[in-house]
């Protein structure tokens, strides 16, 4: 994956480039307007991360320009603001995605996979994620294990993703308990039930016949190895 | 008590009082002066006497006129002495007198001034006595005490019409003012107008409210941006603790008292940017920065935030059970979401192990009870910003946030207890 990070902020768009970096991505970075300006004119990516104030000019501005250029290229708006209005502009000018700071890094990277898996299945018809032994079909959400149905819950299923998008990186409760309730739920008692979420993906995936993925790590969170 | 009945009270009574005193020191005066006037006349009668006692060396013929009557004792003694006297006379009733008739005598008492002398023929004394009715007087100055109570009645009645109708207009603007500063909301966009006086008392009190409100306005505005760009600014901070925490559990080589400690500044960064989100949330709010109004199937919207929580209250094992009418609002769909899982997650952290809740929806209000702490919550304080129960690890911001979003749709907001049922109830308003 080629992914571009547009972020004026030095510290975090240093943090989304470590974490990115490594599993096969490339990451390119700009941290003002102009040089972005330059890097979408002259480079194409898989997914470009935007954020909407920077120095030197609007980040919408840099998605106009993208789209009047009909450059297909994925967009994941990263905003400070939580305002309907820029959310709704920005997705009405063809933006894939909107997330805001502050962020999960594992919520930043689950959002980054799901739409640079939509541009390839535009592309080639085929919605199958294969993980080893594990093939998912992401349109009709159906789980597989050497072709026997794994009966996942909603929760488990967009669960399972999560990890999988996040394969090899240590996920956090907090960021797991994000995702799956939303940000604006405020629940901060102990994340039992994710435990309880997470011993049931195991044990259907063990059941059918897959690998044990899923490891706690000291307590904080879990990691789906591949 | 209002200002003008005071004003009246007080106006009426010092008038009456003023009045009543002008009439007793009339009355006095014109008594006085009628009582001299009456003495002069009888100091002139009696110097007729003398001297028509000194020219004839006898006693007058005892007259009476109509108002006069003369008598003369022999007395055997010195002279008496000169004195006035205020006494009766008896006055004779003329033959065709209907007092006659009416008080079956021949005459009555009057008021009289009399004036005591002694006249000498020879060596006998006399002592004369001169009496003058005052009938006269007496009518004269009933009539002036008539025509003074009467003046001061209409004077009451004047002042009394006129202080209400004119002061009731006059102090028209202040009531007007008065209402206008009931209807005084910092938050909202109105400003105290200009009321149309031209009482200069009126008008400065105008310009002083209007200043005073302006300037808490202006006060306001500038602690709600300083709140604002304060929260907006913490964001950045807290996505960088944020991703390098996320960034550093990637090491891996980790102790468990490590693990905990990491645990634990997540918990502490995540308390720290709900509570940022919430301030922001208020913020807009209160900015009425939510118009996206939608129309919303509320039961529905509740439907799916119970099984979007059902792994929650199945972990505390809680016995849910709902009743959910068809029930459609004009809303922000985003609030609506906020304030029901507010509302929803309050009564799942605030309850036992094995507790109850029970959300019913109807028309006319949305309820949600919860079994918990057995005793009634302090309705006063429970929606203030930070109050928080003990124990809880909430932001202190979710009832004020819940309350703000209901005053926003202008829903009610209550809370009541019913042992041993918490409940939180959202009454909506009459929609057409």
């Amino acid at each position: 994956m080629k992914i571009l990070i547009i972020e004026d902020e030095q510290s975090l768009r240093e943090s989304i480039e470590e974490y990115f970096k490594g599993t096969g991505n490339i990451c390119e970075t700009a941290s003002d307007y102009s040089t972005a300006l330059e890097k979408i004119n002259l480079y194409r990516y898989d997914c470009i991360l935007l954020d909407i104030t920077l120095p030197g000019g609007n980040g919408i501005n840099l998605l106009k320009n993208l789209k009047e250029n009909n450059h297909s290229d994925g967009i994941l708006i990263i905003s400070a603001r939580n305002s309907l209005d820029d959310r709704l502009e920005g997705l009405d000018l063809g933006a894939d995605d909107y997330l805001v700071k502050p962020f999960h890094l594992s919520e930043l990277r689950s959002r980054i996979t799901a739409i640079t898996r939509r541009k390839t299945f535009n592309g080639n018809g085929s919605n199958v994620l294969t993980i080893n032994e594990i093939s998912i079909d992401l349109t009709g959400k159906e789980v597989k294990i050497k072709n026997q149905d794994v009966k996942l819950t909603p929760k488990e299923y967009a669960l399972l993703l999560y990890f999988i998008a996040n394969k090899g990186k240590v996920v956090s409760k907090n960021a797991i308990a994000e995702h799956l309730w939303g940000d604006g739920v405020d629940i901060t008692d102990d994340f039992n039930f994710i435990y309880a979420h997470i011993k049931n993906i195991r044990k259907k995936l063990m059941e059918a016949g897959g690998k044990d993925y899923i490891r706690a790590a000291y307590g904080m969170g879990y990691k789906f190895t591949g | 008590m209002k200002l003008l009945a005071r004003y009246n009270r007080v106006t009426l009574m010092t008038t009456v009082i003023i009045m009543l005193l002008t009439g007793i020191a009339y009355y006095q005066a014109i008594s006085w002066t009628f009582t001299r006037q009456k003495d002069k006349d009888l100091t002139d009668e009696e110097t007729e006497i003398y001297e028509y006692v000194n020219l004839n060396h006898r006693l007058p013929e005892i007259f009476e006129t109509e108002h006069q009557q003369v008598s003369f004792t022999k007395i055997n003694i010195g002279p008496v002495k000169r004195v006035f006297v205020d006494t009766t006379y008896f006055k004779i009733w003329g033959k065709n007198n209907p007092k006659r008739q009416q008080f079956h005598a021949i005459g009555g008492y009057e008021p009289a001034r009399g004036l005591i002398t002694s006249v000498i023929i020879g060596h006998q004394y006399y002592k004369a006595s001169i009496i003058h009715s005052k009938v006269e007087t007496e009518d004269l100055i009933q009539i002036i005490f008539s025509i003074t109570i009467g003046v001061i009645l209409l004077l009451l009645i004047i002042l009394f019409a006129t202080n209400r109708f004119i002061l009731n207009r006059l102090w028209k603007p202040f009531y007007n003012l008065m209402q206008e500063l009931d209807l005084f909301n910092i938050t909202d966009k109105n400003i105290i107008p200009k009321i149309d006086t031209s009482i200069d008392e009126f008008k400065r009190l105008n310009n002083s409210v209007a200043n005073m409100s302006n300037k808490a306005k202006r006060d306001y505005q500038t602690l709600k941006t300083f709140t604002e760009n304060a929260a907006h600014e913490l964001n950045t901070p807290i996505a960088i603790i944020n991703s390098k925490l996320d960034l550093l559990i990637q090491t891996e080589n980790f102790s468990e008292w490590q693990g905990k400690l990491l645990t634990e500044l997540y918990g502490g960064v995540l308390r720290l940017n709900r509570l940022n989100q919430s301030l922001l949330l208020l913020v807009k709010i209160e900015n009425q920065l939510m118009d996206e109004h939608q129309h919303i199937n509320l039961h529905e919207l509740i439907e799916g935030m119970i099984i979007q929580f059902d792994d929650i209250y199945n972990d505390k094992g809680l016995k849910l059970t709902y009743k959910l009418d068809k029930k459609e609002i004009f809303a922000s769909r985003y609030l609506m979401e906020i304030l029901l899982s507010n509302l929803i997650i309050n009564a799942i952290r605030h309850n036992y192990t094995g507790g109850e809740i029970i959300i019913s929806l109807t028309a006319e209000n949305f309820i949600i009870q919860n079994t918990g702490n057995d005793e009634p919550l302090n309705k006063e304080e429970i929606f203030i910003r930070f109050h928080k129960s003990s124990g809880s690890e909430g932001s202190g911001l979710g009832l004020t946030i819940s309350r703000q979003i209901c005053e926003n749709f202008n829903f009610l907001l209550d809370y009541r207890f019913h042992s041993p049922y918490h409940a939180f109830i959202v009454t909506f308003p009459n929609q057409v």
